[in-house]
């Protein structure tokens, strides 16, 4: 069982000349824990920013702006040197950002004359059935002009019965009217035209003959989105062409701009600066000899004492081998140990996938979802991702190793079973179950172990498993009172929970077993004087607690429960399936292929189910049940002043 | 049904057990599913704060599962 990284305190003191060597030294290990210096009344007071601070966060600004612009996405580094990245980085960015600009000022430019033309050609369109040219519907003096649509149809004979002087236009597909007569008749024909629903148009001020006019406005439209669509695909262009320029940059300028802001974290006085901060102890000597070197011996380091008192606040710091580190993720989850706490990490590594396990426990399921793990593992390259794949793998390697004893595959059984009923043939030939001995309630216990054929068996193996898990949380808690308060606080305050099990363990054996009432008694004065202990080392509290034992150890019941969920829906996805094979008599037909797809769907849908259930009621195991009995929680995450350099280097 | 008439019940024994069952699972079903609806609710809001509180709102809302483990735990002494 790991604790976590030891912690060294370090106190870097120096001229204000020197400040900018230092800084960078730190920063380049990466491993110095800065500390947020809060003016108090000590005289001292943080720094100013670096000079070049405003410069480089301006044009960070702008390089992430226009990485936010183009799309541009992390990607496999090409890896450049710092400083011709940094040489040119004004002209490249300033030309960067002149194209940008031009070719976005041209392109909402043209997709405005887009819009024009849009508009021009809506107002042509109602004239196209009556073709002609828009010169001669204005400029008359004697004459009135309507043009517009009726709802019903327009008979020349209603207008000529009002006048004679006329010419009507009318398309009695699309109800559209051009009618020129005489002014003196004018109103009248206005009077005939409302009363059939008439809505004027707008006659367009340009000249000439609607149907060319359209042919032109569309002519034109394509010419503009066509120039739209070029400079989209030049700014495309600039995407693929800056991209290794664009993240080499801003990582540049980011450790820049981290490096100008460091004065405002640190204690400064007119021209001595103090930086205060941690560092892992096994690294100590490393950095004094890279800030001592590159400030030439004129900084002086010292390390300082951790008062006990002191010891909640240091920073964390995980200290796990590359084979338990994914299980880290699952901590951070929940909260980062204390530096005072052992780090569980190397306990869930154990523990979360054999719970995982004990509940899936199918070989089928765990070679799917194995594999889907594999395959995200290897094809995305987040390192978010990798973590949780990590322990997806180790759970789907613990769930085939149990779906063997289970002998289980895709809720078929592997071995055949006798029962009072007869055979129920298993899926391998010749693999015969062996009834190993007797288990609770009637019930055989046989290898491979037929889980829904044993149920009461299984829940007391579940509870078994609960308290083997909750003890070695007891045992945890132990080791870290111990640490900090002394054995008798330890034995008093987690022994005493042990103690109460173990009585109460040997009254219900007492009670159970045919004239060993002695052992009853002896099983009851064992849980009182646990129970006493308790009392005495957590108060009143303790003894309230005491029915949350049994709910922690029934709740392990659960290890059976959701795997007999999975068990049932698996058959049932079978049962179906195959019943429509079955009915098909052996002919390749509609029910076969629906049959094919039901098995697929259904066991899909069951792999979906068998990451969240027993991945989330193993985790609340760990959660709830383990972690309540030892952990603590809420450490400070070790976050070293430096950066993790990906597009550049040195 | 005759023979239920004659045996003075709605029910045989069978069935009354496998009623008795069905009850103490729904029963607490629907307890858990109450608790987890309130807990739930108030742990996304909390999330929408604080997206670290992921773990923690987690662990609360699945702690009333506890209860349909015990129902279902009683349903299968009932049918012992």
């Amino acid at each position: 069982m790991s604790r976590p990284k030891e912690m060294t305190r370090a106190v870097i003191v120096g001229h204000k000349s020197i400040l900018k060597e230092t800084i960078d030294a730190l920063h380049d290990t990466n491993l110095f824990h800065v500390e947020d210096f809060v003016e108090d009344e000590s005289g001292f007071k943080i720094s100013k920013p670096f000079k070049n601070a405003g410069e480089v966060s301006k044009k960070l600004v702008k390089i992430r702006s226009i990485a936010n612009y183009l799309g541009i996405e992390s990607k496999k580094p090409v890896v450049q040197k710092t400083d011709s990245v940094l040489r040119e980085l004004d002209s490249k960015l300033d030309e960067l950002d002149r194209t940008i600009s031009a070719k976005t000022e041209s392109i909402s430019q043209l997709e405005n004359e887009l819009k024009d033309l849009e508009s021009q050609k809506r107002d042509i369109l109602p004239y196209l059935s009556i073709d002609l040219d828009f010169e001669y519907y204005r400029g008359y003096e004697s004459l009135r002009v309507f043009a517009g649509t009726v709802k019903g149809s327009l008979e020349e004979s209603q207008i000529s019965s009002i006048t004679q002087a006329y010419e009507l236009y009318f398309d009695p597909q699309s109800k559209a009217v051009v009618l020129f007569v005489a002014k003196n008749d004018a109103d009248k024909v206005y009077e005939l035209l409302q009363g059939l629903g008439f809505k004027e148009f707008r006659v367009p001020e340009r000249g000439g003959v609607p149907s060319e006019l359209l042919r032109f406005i569309e002519q034109k439209e394509a010419e503009v989105t066509k120039r739209i669509e070029s400079l989209k695909g030049e700014i495309e262009s600039l995407k693929s062409r800056y991209a290794d320029f664009i993240l080499a940059s801003d990582e540049v300028l980011t450790i820049e701009s981290q490096k100008a802001e460091l004065p405002l974290r640190i204690a400064t006085s007119e021209n001595a600066f103090i930086i205060d901060g941690w560092t892992p102890a096994e690294d100590y000597d490393k950095l004094v000899s890279v800030v001592s070197s590159a400030t030439k011996g004129k900084a002086y380091i010292t390390s300082l004492e951790i008062h006990h008192e002191d010891e909640e606040n240091v920073p964390v710091e995980y200290n796990n081998s590359k084979v338990v580190a994914p299980m880290q993720e699952v901590m951070d989850l929940y909260s980062r140990p204390k530096y005072t706490e052992i780090d569980p990490s190397s306990a869930i590594f154990i523990t979360l996938p054999l719970i995982y396990g004990l509940i899936l426990g199918d070989i089928g399921y765990a070679m799917i979802l194995g594999g889907l793990a594999l395959a995200i593992k290897t094809l995305v390259k987040s390192d978010a991702v990798k973590p949780l794949m990590n322990i997806l793998i180790y759970c789907e390697i613990s769930a085939a190793f149990f779906g063997v004893l289970y002998g289980e595959f895709l809720g078929f059984s592997l071995a055949s079973l006798h029962t009072e009923h007869g055979v129920v043939p298993g899926l391998i030939p010749g693999w015969e179950t062996i009834t190993l001995f007797e288990g609770i309630g009637g019930e055989v216990f046989t290898f491979p172990v037929h889980r829904s054929h044993m149920i009461m068996t299984m829940i007391g193996l579940s509870i078994f498993v609960g308290l083997l898990h909750l003890n070695l949380g007891y045992l945890l808690g132990f080791s870290n009172v111990a640490r900090h308060h002394g054995m008798k606080h330890a034995i008093l305050e987690k022994g005493s929970w042990m103690i109460i099990e173990l009585g109460a363990i040997l009254a219900a054996a007492g009670y159970l077993s045919v004239g060993g009432s002695a052992l009853m008694y002896v099983g009851a004065i064992v849980l009182v004087l646990g129970i006493v202990m308790l009392a005495m080392g957590e108060g009143i509290a303790g003894v309230v607690e005491l029915p949350s034992l049994m709910g922690n150890v029934l709740s392990y019941a659960r290890i059976i429960a959701v795997g007999l969920s999975s068990i049932y829906i698996a058959g049932t996805v079978n049962d179906i399936a195959f019943g429509m094979i079955w009915a098909d008599h052996s002919q390749i037909g509609f029910a076969a292929i629906a049959a094919i797809l039901v098995f697929m769907l259904g066991h899909g849908l069951n792999s979906v189910l068998s990451i969240i259930a027993p991945g989330l009621h193993a985790l609340r195991l760990q959660y709830v049940e383990f972690f309540g009995k030892f952990y603590q929680g809420g450490g400070r995450k070790f976050n070293p002043f430096g950066y993790i350099r990906k597009y550049t280097e040195e | 049904m005759v023979d239920g008439a004659t045996a003075g019940l709605f029910l045989d024994a069978a069935g009354m057990k496998a009623l008795g069952a069905a009850i103490a699972i729904s029963v607490t079903g629907y307890a858990s599913a109450i608790a987890e609806k309130d807990i739930g609710t108030a742990a996304i809001g909390a999330m929408a704060e604080n997206e670290g509180l992921f773990g923690k709102g987690l662990i609360l809302t699945v702690i009333p599962e506890t209860i349909v483990i015990f129902g279902l735990v009683v349903a299968l002494l009932i049918n012992q």
